[in-house]
């Protein structure tokens, strides 16, 4: 058996497969140039003989018919019709290592014995020279079988040639599943599968796609992609990554292609729509698309360097996007295997040259839109209405803790009645100095420092105070005669400044202790000082020495004091101890603080978070001994502090905030916008060829042109970008219908039929079947390039309808499904995945557009990144159960529940689909899918009192199907055996159904205890079901 | 084109692989997956029931290239650029130049970043004195007295370069030997190259020292990427909090047993839909969720310091019983190189010393020094030095000139991209000596100079990859993590 690595290999398998396509005759089959041999001279030789001058080697091309065949004294590279007298013949076969082509050290393969016969051939029968395939512009084959669909003409026909043919029809539940994951990326509900599977109408698919393509989903869909293609993120990327306001943008996209703009407009309009004739608001705004990139505020950057990166992703991500071509390739040199000079790719760049940008980033990324979106009200509604639900609640929760305080308020009275102290001293059970001084603590709890006096010193308090609870703590600062003049330090200037404290929590018999967050911390003086320097007392709560908490300039020679609370209090076990470390690391030192003393105490609130007597300490000093009598304010406090205490009002208080919170943020959110957009400045900027594509290495100075070998256009006609635009979805550009046509062709069968989507140049892949992405391309520019026409074409065919299932023949035959003998199946986007499980669980909230939205991510995500800089507070309500269109893409961190998917840096149109354990683990694990198995348990439990009813109705709105028998038996064990658990672990099943939002709970509350376990049973079957490959996949 | 395995590689799908195994697992698969991983696989003895499974690494066929000198790499990551006027790169005559404008010969038409362009470059000697340390007499700051405990054991490199001045584009380059984010990181490559050595846990681990000051820069995860490799190729970060690895815990009320028979029912269903559909994709689906499981307890028993004796938290300093501090992190380092992780890499953010070095600058240092001098100890007594790569630097250096006040204490250094140090150690690095040189201000490489590409050039070397080798075609080229100009292998520092 062969070893596995972790997380499964590659095994090399070579695949033979023939893509030859066109029928030849006679012994010797024809060479065809631009199939046979291009390949193999791009592959070998264009690296030092290619259309880059500045990698030539013997000034030698061999992408030139002219160069190639040029009489070099007494020999040719090529000699047409005699490959024997052919030097590339002579060098390739050479035994002679210091002649052999291409040479060892360029790592460069071997030619192999067909492919020297196929130059030999080519030589041999006159040495034609054509054009890579992709630069000749698209023809329609001629379909000679009449009634046929085209696609499956064209993909039949080259079955035949295998001997093979399409197979059988995918079941209609699968087909419909299938239809509706690829135009809408949600699952269908099961009405729409019933309806579908009972209808024995001729064009059912078609109406089907019909209905598909008319609802709004359709335009998300297609959103998905455009947004990974576009590099779309909320974010600035790199240093701070500011948060950006481009979202209106999203909802255009969306907009457009549910109203079924034809590409060439829609392309327009993102190259252009700011230089259109009239230009709406809606064309400018359009233009985001190319603003979209990564913008870098890094302090000491050249925002010039910047702002020529930005150019450049513009000209690379139109290459990727509407060319396929790898244009960045000749950023720093000339493309080595495709006609795309460095100059061309400069002039390329002069189009978005002059863009009225200054390479900043954050709030100072001009050129902008004010843009104030339609789609906020609608948010604005949805988070009131979840205040208004909210708050009643958080009212009554109040009310009861308002029962509760007059009996403790009682009680505090006669706990203060003697002796009360809010603050009590630490005594220590050992103090410590990292380097040398000597801590002694008197009775008072004061602690005195001696002996030597080391320019700096970390002072270590351990103790064990006599609470349960700590929440927070207050150091005292007293002056001495014994300090330099009386104040408060031994240093030279007898001031102090404590740079950091910390708090250490640990256990007897464990090595590793935690560490205590405090929230803040306050004291009666500090410098408000410049940003560099010491004074303030917050500033001990950072890793960073160079900030501090020092008294200097106000009167030293009195106490000072500050107050630190904890972010949590903190609850002391019997064998735990504290630690309270004290740094004084400052630039200079010398300022060790001379005496003090350490407080804590147990109150939370204000007690720890003003310098005042704490509530209870005053309620001690005003010696009332009935309630009634407290004085009104006193009251006032107390029942705050209280109240701060409570915890079933605290969580309740902290649902309702949250609401608040987020309420405000979606207001804001509604006003006018900043979008990033596309002007012109007045003073167009010069653009130079960039020496090796080094920003400030300004090379020949080029103006706008387009490449001349993808299709040639004049000067005078190619002088904006609304004219480079123009161009670019010309009829007579060879490319971007094939690139558009392919991306869609990969939407739907996992793969294109150029398997390199990003690259239709020479190192690309071949089409497998170029006959057909010929015919869809002419097609889409012949509809005035009406995207939905092709979906609408492709997905009726028999081809896009066949069965996934695969006979292990033609698995191993044809194991990437190069032939389409199949349907495809794959793993759906990972994004479709959290929404097919809202959709399914019904807790899917369809609304259209509008601000940014924030999915469930595990906690600290962001603020482990950021060091504690942004936090990641996911979005309440309804707003949580938005489709993952929405969900806020931080740059640095996309969103941790989405897997294999773009990253938003640069353009990307590959798709990734690995199978890995992290992958499983997010589909078992993450909240979406917990709660969305929560939603389907309660569904299925209130829908039937049948086990096997509930479990079909749960099969049928995730799989689109009912379990079989034997599916039905394994899915009724594992329910017995959860069943089994929940009902006698009740506390495991009520602690299970806390994951999600509040308002799913609000039901279960009022459910007994058999209920409960019920759908905790529930819950885990669905989260099985979720994630069972039939879930997750396109099939 | 190099290696046309590596494109059939690209191409190919993850499934293929299963075609082969298909009657094995038709054949195992029924008798429940789950209930031989419930008795044993939890106990961590994942060969024991399925012996087929080899212990050796599977990465790439052709690879290793020629024998490894080392098997396992540590990355000590310093993010920000540390000091090497400070730490490192003794410069005496600085004093005389104390305060005086850098020569133009010197300079040399460097470029600055915004925030000193504009400032007169004046000399700022070193904050530190120094020390010849050990038997090879190489110079170390006053600021790491534990370094010069095992300076015998390092080979400093004093003349690394890089070309990059700003941090993100800096960091970008050292890690994936590209400016621009999207190739694949070196941990990636090595990943993708070499495989692992233990099934229980990923390739290439990743850990960023916890700290409480906000960084001024991030550690994005394409630092850790795959790029266009695929994503299985990625670090995995391990976070300092109850869930070590995202996703990795239950939900409260979940526990073990019901997942393991949840896991076993998944199991029974995709085997069922395998056999009706054929897809080889499914039974790959089913050993992973049976990874996740079994991921489940190896990270927490990796990441569960508590079968650590008292000595090691002496050893490794005070800090280390601080969960996710850089030192706590070094012990962890450790357990992975026990655990066969091919690559183990940790970032210590903060090196970014403008102002106030001589109390910034310190508090890094007593955040690292001990903990690494510590791992190279433990890792020399447990015989685990030998195979083990060890390296230690940030993304560039700090330059001669001082950021505000050459002569105030609040003064501080800019970037410098021409020269900073690194220090290796172990897995097939001569011990004890110093490499390369800067000129007296440490300003210019003034001999041997290495390159960030020649840097990953030699760490491939020193795993067996020849970096000429190893590539990935994407987007029509052939790419490679030393990128296309040459890249040299520092043999002058290999044992």
């Amino acid at each position: 058996m062969r070893s596995i690595r972790f997380l499964e290999i590659i095994i090399p398998v070579i695949v033979c497969l023939h893509i030859h396509c066109c029928v030849t005759e006679g012994a010797e089959p024809s060479v065809d140039f631009s199939r046979d041999v291009l390949p193999i001279l791009s592959d070998r030789c264009f690296h030092c003989h290619g259309p880059d001058p500045g990698n030539r080697e013997a000034d030698l091309r061999l992408d030139q018919r002219a160069s190639s065949i040029e009489d070099r004294g007494d020999y040719a590279a090529i000699q047409p019709g005699n490959a024997a007298k052919s030097e590339i013949i002579r060098r390739i076969l050479s035994e002679d290592e210091s002649e052999l082509m291409p040479p060892a050290d360029s790592h460069k393969k071997k030619l192999t014995a067909d492919e020297v016969d196929i130059l030999r051939r080519w030589i041999n029968s006159g040495a034609k020279w054509g054009k890579h395939w992709a630069f000749e512009k698209p023809k329609k084959a001629e379909i000679s079988n009449e009634g046929i669909h085209p696609v499956d003409y064209f993909i039949q026909r080259k079955l035949n040639s295998e001997g093979l043919s399409l197979s059988a029809k995918a079941a209609k539940h699968t087909l419909v599943r299938r239809l509706s994951f690829d135009l809408t990326g949600l699952p269908p509900t099961p009405e729409v599968v019933q309806q579908f599977v009972e209808s024995d109408a001729d064009d059912s698919i078609l109406e089907l796609t019909n209905q598909l393509l008319q609802s709004q989903h359709y335009g998300e869909r297609m959103a998905m992609w455009w947004l990974d293609v576009a590099r779309y993120a909320d974010t600035d990327g790199y240093q701070g990554d500011r948060t950006r306001t481009n979202w209106p943008w999203r909802d255009w996209v969306v907009n457009s292609f549910n109203k079924n703009q034809p590409y060439d407009q829609f392309t327009k309009e993102q190259f252009a729509g700011d230089l259109m004739p009239d230009a709406t608001e809606e064309q400018k705004l359009a233009t985001c698309f190319h603003r979209n990139h990564m913008t870098n505020g890094e302090g000491g950057r050249d925002p010039e360097e910047s702002r020529i990166d930005y150019v450049i992703d513009r000209v690379s991500t139109t290459g990727t996007v509407w060319l396929g071509l790898t244009l960045g390739c000749a950023q720093c040199h000339s493309h080595k295997f495709d006609p795309i000079s460095q100059n061309d790719f400069y002039s390329l760049n002069a189009f978005f040259n002059s863009i009225d940008e200054d390479g900043k980033a954050g709030g100072g990324a001009k050129p902008y839109l004010s843009y104030q979106s339609k789609l906020s009200a609608r948010a604005v509604e949805e988070a009131q209405q979840l205040v208004d639900l909210r708050k009643p609640l958080e009212e009554l929760a109040k009310k009861k803790a308002e029962a509760q305080f007059e009996p403790w308020l009682s009680e505090q009275i006669k706990k203060t009645s003697e002796d009360y102290q809010g603050w009590l001293p630490l005594l220590a059970e050992k103090l410590e100095s990292t380097d040398g001084t000597v801590l002694t603590q008197i009775e008072d709890g004061t602690i005195i420092a001696s002996g030597p006096n080391p320019r700096q010193d970390d002072y270590l308090m351990s103790a064990k105070p006599n609470t349960k609870r700590i929440t927070g703590f207050k150091l005292e600062i007293f002056p001495h005669e014994s300090h330099t003049d009386g104040k408060l330090s031994r240093g030279s200037d007898g001031e102090f400044v404590l740079t950091n404290v910390k708090l250490q929590l640990r256990k007897e018999g464990v090595s590793q202790f935690k560490d205590i967050e405090f929230s803040g911390a306050i004291a009666d003086v500090e410098i408000k000082g410049k940003n560099s320097q010491y004074g303030k007392v917050r500033e001990t709560l950072d890793d960073d020495p160079r900030k501090g908490w020092t008294t200097q300039g106000h009167d030293a020679t009195v106490p000072h004091m500050a107050i630190f609370a904890l972010a949590e209090p903190l609850y002391l076990a019997e064998d735990e101890h504290i630690v309270f470390v004290m740094f004084h690391r400052s630039t200079i030192g010398d300022g060790n603080i001379g005496r003090y003393r350490l407080s804590f105490a147990n109150q939370p609130g204000d007690a720890v978070r003003s310098l005042s007597e704490t509530p209870l300490d005053q309620l001690a000093a005003a010696t009332t001994e009935m309630v009634e009598d407290v004085d009104p304010k006193l009251r006032a406090l107390l029942l705050k502090q209280f109240l701060s205490d409570h915890a079933a009002y605290q969580n309740q208080k902290g649902i309702y905030d949250r609401a608040n919170k987020q309420l405000s943020e979606v207001k804001k959110a509604a006003g006018k916008k900043n979008v990033m957009v596309l002007a012109e400045r007045n003073d167009p900027r010069k653009t130079h060829v960039l020496v090796r594509g080094v920003w400030d290495k300004k090379g020949e100075e080029v103006g706008p042109e387009v490449p001349a070998a993808i299709l040639d256009w004049p000067a005078e006609e190619t002088k904006t970008r609304l004219e480079l635009a123009n161009w670019i979805v010309s009829k007579e550009n060879p490319l971007p219908a094939r690139v558009m046509v392919n991306h869609l062709w990969q939407m739907y069968f996992g793969a294109g039929i150029v398997r390199t989507p990003e690259d239709f140049g020479l190192q690309g892949e071949r089409p497998t079947h170029p006959e057909l992405l010929d015919w869809l391309a002419v097609e889409l520019m012949e509809h005035d390039w009406d995207i939905q026409h092709i979906i609408r074409l492709i997905v009726t065919s028999n081809t896009y309808q066949q069965s996934s299932v695969v006979s292990e023949q033609l698995i191993e035959l044809d194991p990437e499904n190069k032939l389409f003998a199949r349907g495809a199946r794959f793993r759906l986007p990972s994004w479709m995945l959290r929404d097919a499980a809202l959709q399914s669980s019904g807790l899917l909230n369809p609304a259209l557009g509008g601000p940014t939205v924030r999915p469930y991510q595990p906690p600290g995500i962001w603020k482990e990144m950021f060091m504690g800089a942004f936090n990641y507070q996911p979005s309440e309500g309804p707003a949580q159960y938005r489709r993952t269109l929405y969900a806020f893409w931080r740059r640095a961190s996309a969103p941790t529940f989405l897997f294999d998917s773009a990253q938003r840096r640069v353009c990307q149109v590959q798709v990734m689909r690995t199978n890995t354990p992290l992958h499983a683990l997010t589909l078992l694990n993450d909240h979406t899918m917990l709660e969305s198995a929560k939603s389907l348990a309660i569904k299925s439990v209130q829908a039937s009192p049948s086990d096997k009813a509930r479990i079909q109705l749960i099969y049928q709105r995730v799989v689109s199907r009912n379990a079989s028998p034997n599916e039905l038996e394994v899915l009724m064990r594992e329910l017995a055996r959860f069943q089994k658990y929940y009902k006698s672990n009740q506390e495991d099943a009520t602690t299970l159904l806390q994951i999600g939002q509040p308002e799913l709970l609000l039901d279960i509350k009022k459910l007994d205890d058999a209920k409960i376990s019920q759908i905790a049973s529930f819950m885990m079957l669905s989260s099985m079901i979720l994630n069972l490959d039939e879930a997750i996949t396109h099939e | 084109m190099s290696n046309s395995t590596n494109k059939q590689n690209a191409r190919q799908p993850e499934s293929m692989l299963d075609i082969t195994r298909r009657h094995f697992l038709s054949q195992s698969a029924g008798v429940s997956l789950g209930a031989m991983a419930l008795g044993l696989l939890e106990s961590g003895t994942a060969s024991a029931q399925q012996p087929e499974v080899a212990k050796q690494p599977i990465g790439l066929p052709a690879l290793p290239h020629f024998a490894a000198k080392a098997k396992q790499v540590i990355f000590l990551t310093q993010s920000g650029g540390p000091s090497q006027i400070e730490l490192f790169d003794e410069k005496p005559g600085l004093e005389k130049w104390a305060g005086k404008e850098l020569p133009d010969e010197i300079r040399q038409g460097q470029r600055l970043t915004t925030m000193t362009k504009n400032q007169k470059q004046l000399v700022m000697p070193a904050r530190t004195k120094f020390e010849k340390c050990g038997q090879s007499g190489a110079t170390i700051g006053e600021w790491m007295p534990h370094l010069k405990k095992v300076v015998d054991d390092l080979c400093f490199v004093k003349s690394m370069t890089t070309d990059q001045i700003n941090h993100a584009p800096a960091m970008t380059k050292y890690l994936t030997g590209h400016q621009i984010p999207g190739r694949p990181s070196l941990g990636g490559w090595v990943s993708y190259g070499l495989g692992s050595e233990n099934r229980n846990l990923p390739d290439y681990l990743v850990m960023i020292s916890k700290m409480k000051r906000p960084s001024d820069q991030p550690l994005y995860d394409h630092y850790w990427g795959s790029g266009f490799l695929p994503t299985r190729y990625q670090g995995v970060k391990l976070r300092s909090s109850k869930e070590p690895v995202l996703y990795l815990r239950d939900p409260d009320g979940l526990p073990r047993p019901v997942r393991r028979g949840m896991l076993d029912g998944i199991s029974e269903l995709n085997q069922m839909r395998f056999e009706e559909t054929g897809d080889p994709e499914i039974t790959t689906r089913i050993r992973q969720y049976e990874m996740a499981w079994r991921m489940q307890s190896s990270i927490p028993e990796l990441n569960d310091l508590s079968d650590e004796p008292e000595s090691t938290f002496e050893l490794y300093g005070p800090d280390s019983r601080r969960p996710g501090s850089y030192a706590a992190n070094c012990i962890m380092a450790r357990r992975m190189v026990e655990r066969g992780v091919r690559f183990t890499q940790l970032f210590h953010p903060d090196w970014d010393h403008h102002s106030r070095l001589s109390s910034w600058c310190v508090a890094r240092c007593r955040d690292t020094d001990q903990a690494s001098a510590a791992l190279i100890i433990d890792l020399k007594q447990r015989g685990l030095l030998d195979d083990t790569l060890v390296l230690w630097g940030g993304e560039f250096g700090r330059g001669v000139a001082g950021q505000g006040e050459w002569d105030s204490p609040d003064g501080g250094r800019d970037h410098h991209p021409r020269c900073f140090t690194m220090w290796m150690a172990g897995g097939g690095i001569k011990p004890g000596i110093t490499y390369g040189a800067t000129d007296d201000f440490s300003y210019n490489v003034a001999e041997n100079p290495v390159h960030v590409r020649d840097l990953h050039a030699t760490i491939l070397h020193l795993l067996g990859i020849d970096h000429q080798r190893l590539t990935h075609r994407y987007q029509g080229l052939d790419f490679r993590l030393t990128g296309v100009e040459p890249a040299r292998v520092v043999k002058d520092i290999l044992a």
